[in-house]
């Protein structure tokens, strides 16, 4: 059974259709790469998933229990077991490292501090951060803010992390610092749904990848039917481009 | 230039211009907290309120920041006496300044609310806070350090501020100074140790808000 299934998803912000009856399904301990050009509506997915916009038409499932998006309750039920790490990072500047990956635990799941910290410390340690738990994020680079917010992520102990253009918004010799950090989880057996312009990276790490444009799945297969042999035209035409730079 | 400093004259007086300057203080605090209470109401009511409450809230701000404070006070300790309502000289002055500064700061407080940034509030969001834990952990600090240097500085103002008070006949360090200059007739002496005073006082008053915003908010604020 998919861990996570996303059947005949739309959503729209206004009047603007972003995602026009999307099916993909990610399985457990599975890696799924989203690629595809801007505007094609791979981060809406990701939004859709953590709650921030409700579907127009569809229905999501987590491991195989459909998530009513009228109910807070269950916005709050999909948001315990799949967590998100943004492409700008999105930390809490006014708290450290620490404390942005100990906050929701201990605010938002009433866990006790002493219990949460060692987890913390055991995340930020595991990310190569273990020495800068007491920093601002203001004071870190962009890669080690990014490996910031997947500790954050990764303590609220989720089944699935979305992670959507993560390396985005780094200088290239930041890049490789976080993709060792999402590949040493993919080892772990985590459940992941990819956004990402790193095709190099996709095409390693994912088991599957799906080519969205236009806010459809254009093609969904493995790295090497998506980047060897695409069977769709539209498809071949993205990959063609992005092979030649 | 053929004057002769006769600070011996004066000197005697600096105790009584000093409970001056503790009235100076005492007046821009309490306007400020008015006006802070005040600010930060209207604030609220122009970044999340209604289209009439806006409208209401904006009248009140234009009117009061541009028209004169000295007018505004006037009006409160001259003309409403012929509508039958009488303040003191004091109660004047500082619900003049109070009324003043809560037009400035709800301005200045709007921006601050404004400036929450939406990406911490969608992480806080998909974190699972509720909304009460959004305003406690992500929106509070967030606008406290923002609006921390401006509303400093605004407090060293009214501090300065306070000397319209001297006109009203109010005993804040400006007006001891009228009063000492009329019995010693030594303005060169009188007001330059009032001066000092301002300095120091304004300067002591600088240092503790930037310390303490530092240590605080970690607002970048210079100490001198």
């Amino acid at each position: 059974m998919a861990h996570l299934e996303l059947d005949n998803i739309s959503a729209a912000y206004g009047k603007l259709r972003v995602l026009d009856g999307i099916d993909i399904s990610v399985g457990s301990g599975e890696t799924v790469g989203l690629i595809g050009p801007s505007g094609s509506g791979k981060s809406t997915i990701l939004r859709v998933l953590t709650g921030l916009l409700k579907p127009e038409a569809g229905q999501v499932r987590v491991g195989g229990e459909p998530i009513n998006f009228d109910k807070p309750a269950e916005i709050r039920r999909l948001r315990d077991r799949a967590a998100i790490v943004f492409q700008q990072y999105n930390l809490f500047q006014n708290l450290t490292v620490l404390e942005n990956v100990m906050i929701a635990p201990t605010k938002v799941r009433g866990r006790k501090p002493r219990d949460v910290r060692p987890e913390a410390e055991h995340l930020l340690a595991k990310v190569g951060l273990a020495d800068k738990i007491n920093s601002y994020p203001d004071q870190l680079s962009g890669g080690q803010q990014q490996r910031v917010a997947i500790a954050r992520g990764l303590c609220l102990k989720p089944e699935i992390l979305l992670l959507d253009e993560v390396t985005a918004a780094l200088d290239p010799e930041l890049v490789s610092e976080v993709l060792d950090t999402i590949r040493g989880l993919a080892e772990d057996g985590m459940t992941m749904l990819i956004v990402s312009h790193e095709m190099g990276f996709i095409r390693e790490i994912s088991a599957r990848v799906a080519f969205m444009a236009d806010g459809k799945v254009v093609e969904l297969g493995s790295p090497a039917q998506i980047f060897d042999a695409p069977e769709k035209e539209r498809t071949r035409d993205f990959v063609g481009k992005i092979l030649r730079h | 230039m053929d004057y002769t400093f006769q600070y011996g004259q004066v000197w005697p007086y600096v105790p009584y211009l000093l409970k001056g300057a503790w009235l100076s203080l005492q007046i821009a605090f309490l306007a400020f907290c008015g006006g802070m209470l005040i600010g930060t109401a209207c604030a609220a009511v122009k970044t999340f309120g209604s289209g009439w409450m806006r409208h209401g809230v904006n009248a009140y701000v234009v009117f009061f920041v541009n028209t004169p404070q000295l007018v505004q006070i006037y009006f409160l300790y001259f003309a409403l006496p012929d509508m039958g309502i009488f303040l003191s000289s004091y109660m004047a002055v500082l619900l003049g300044m109070t009324l003043n500064a809560g037009a400035y700061l709800t301005e200045i407080q709007r921006a601050g609310f404004e400036s929450r940034r939406q990406s911490e509030m969608e992480a806080a969001e998909v974190l699972g806070f509720s909304r009460w834990q959004q305003i406690r952990y992500v929106i509070l600090p967030h606008v406290a350090k923002v609006l921390f240097p401006p509303l400093s500085n605004h407090y060293i103002l009214m501090t300065l501020g306070t000397s319209m008070a001297a006109i009203f006949g109010v005993e804040e360090l400006t007006g001891r100074a009228f009063n000492i200059n009329s019995e010693t007739f030594r303005s060169l002496e009188v007001f330059s140790i009032v001066a000092v005073i301002y300095v120091v006082v304004t300067l002591a008053a600088s240092v503790l808000l930037a310390l303490f915003g530092r240590f605080a908010f970690r607002a970048k604020m210079r100490v001198v």
